[in-house]
């Protein structure tokens, strides 16, 4: 059964399809084979899977290998989406909220220091806070809350449940007002992410920052912790910074954060090493044995195949006549494998006359029925 | 039995690791894996002869020739593959053929 049409048709889409009627029909085939032996279908559906995969890895074929496969990507995708959308989001809107505080921070804490700002300022209490903040937890997947103070606050519910609540805004009042202000484009993508992935380790860093992006997340009952433990701060820099960073901390801790502490991130960088002195190590500790040895080194590589062969590359290796290495450097031998219909020379001008093979070419694979061929030796 | 040509291609390769991670596991047996890629052989076989319609027309030179038991072996370097629609350099090719007189019946 072909449902290709005889055309002429770009190669390239004829290979994926081959090799999915390929892949079926050998399934298909198999399949009883595996009964006769007692072996489960599963087994036969997970050898499907793996051909599969393994295909789709190797990225010699273009295109999704099955159906499911691409249903599996365009829901990765939409995912992906999702991130991205409330990144955009959560940036339009910390543009469009004048910044109080130069905090550039992309945090995800429940506190947004207006509320806190209004807080002192219009005497609002810390019970309407909490209550805005307490959010009920059959939250769908993405949604906007709006605080009495008419701020939108996001929520994204992640996949395991957890729900993260996104402010528009900075907080912190840092103790350096050195900060930039908000920063555009990447500045959240990388908080949303991790918000998304329950604690993974690796804040991104930033210069100079006391209290890095946390990632604050939330279920129903720690969103009542942090209101009342921040409902009764005073409008202090320092002392929301604390107990914020307390707060994140005991987060931290009891969701068994793989995160470290935000002030270690700073010193996770490893000490650089760079050696200067070239490839020709020795344990020599002594300089004066060095300037030596560098010396006698210069010598002996002037002499033929002597003993000179120090521990860098043998002498004379430049004679080698070796087409190998260059060619190692591509990733993929190009091979075609097919039958031959007539191999002729004449001289030294050969004549091939091929049929049924597939190629693969720079990584890519090819088909063909018929092809023909010139060389000269 | 067809030939078993095709098994040192993407499609075969991805066959072979899979029916090998299968074995490791103890989920079916060596004979059986076997099995299944002779069925391959018949299916690439039959695929190739049956649902591929195209040609392709290549130029190179060629660095070395070998016929052994009639399987002819190449390399050739600096060649040009070209179909009708676009066209591949590549450095160096191997090309690997089986006598394709018989209806792909095996190499003995």
């Amino acid at each position: 059964m072909s449902n290709q049409l005889n055309l002429p048709q770009v190669d390239s889409n004829q290979v994926p399809k081959l090799y999915r009627s390929v892949i079926e029909d050998v399934i298909n085939e198999v399949r009883e084979l595996f009964l006769d032996e007692g072996v489960d279908e599963q087994v036969l559906m997970e050898l499907k899977t793996l051909w599969e995969n393994k295909l789709m890895q190797s990225k010699a074929v273009e295109g999704f290998n099955t159906e499911e496969q691409a249903a599996l990507q365009a829901a990765a995708q939409q995912q992906a989406q999702q991130a991205q959308q409330a990144t955009q989001q959560a940036q339009t809107q910390q543009v469009l909220l004048p910044p109080q505080q130069q905090a550039p921070q992309q945090q995800v804490i429940v506190q947004d220091p207006k509320i806190l700002q209004h807080m002192s300022a219009t005497g609002m209490s810390a019970a309407t806070t909490a209550a805005t903040l307490a959010l009920p937890t059959g939250i769908g997947p993405y949604q906007q809350l709006i605080t009495s103070q008419g701020q939108i606050l996001q929520v994204l519910r992640a996949a395991n449940g957890t729900q993260y609540i996104i402010q528009p805004q900075q907080q912190m009042v840092l103790q350096q007002q050195v900060l930039p202000q908000m920063q555009p484009g990447g500045g959240q993508a990388p908080v949303i992410q991790q918000v998304l992935a329950p604690l993974q380790g690796g804040l991104p860093q930033q210069t100079g920052v006391i209290i890095q992006p946390q990632q604050v997340i939330l279920t129903g009952n720690k969103v009542q912790q942090n209101a009342q433990v921040q409902g009764g701060a005073a409008p202090g820099g320092q002392q929301q910074q604390q107990q914020i960073q307390q707060q994140v901390q005991q987060v931290q801790q009891v969701q068994g954060g793989a995160a470290p502490g935000v002030p270690q991130q700073q010193q996770q960088q490893p000490p650089m090493m760079l050696q200067v002195d070239g490839a020709g190590d020795t344990s020599s500790e002594e300089e004066d044995e060095e300037e030596e040895y560098d010396e006698e080194e210069d010598e002996e590589k002037e002499k033929d195949g002597e003993d000179g062969q120090v521990e860098e590359e043998p002498l004379n290796s430049e004679d080698d006549v070796s087409d190998e290495e260059d060619q190692e450097l591509f990733d993929t031998e190009n091979v075609v494998v097919c039958q031959y219909d007539k191999i002729h020379r004449s001289k030294n001008k050969w004549k091939f006359h091929l049929k049924d093979g597939i190629m693969n070419l720079n990584g890519r694979d090819y088909v063909f029925s018929k092809a023909i061929g010139d060389a000269e030796w | 039995m067809a030939y078993q040509l095709y098994r040192n291609t993407t499609l075969g390769n991805s066959l072979q690791e899979s029916l090998d991670e299968l074995i490791q596991t103890q989920q079916i047996t060596p004979q059986l894996a076997l099995q299944v890629l002779l069925q391959f052989d018949k299916a690439i076989n039959t695929a190739l002869a049956n649902r591929v319609c195209n040609r392709v027309n290549f130029k190179g030179s060629l660095n070395t020739y070998r016929f052994c038991d009639n399987v002819w072996t190449f390399v050739l370097n600096d060649v040009e593959f070209r179909e009708v629609t676009d066209l591949v350099k590549v450095d160096k090719v191997k090309i690997v053929a089986c006598d394709g007189k018989n209806t792909g019946n095996a190499a003995e």
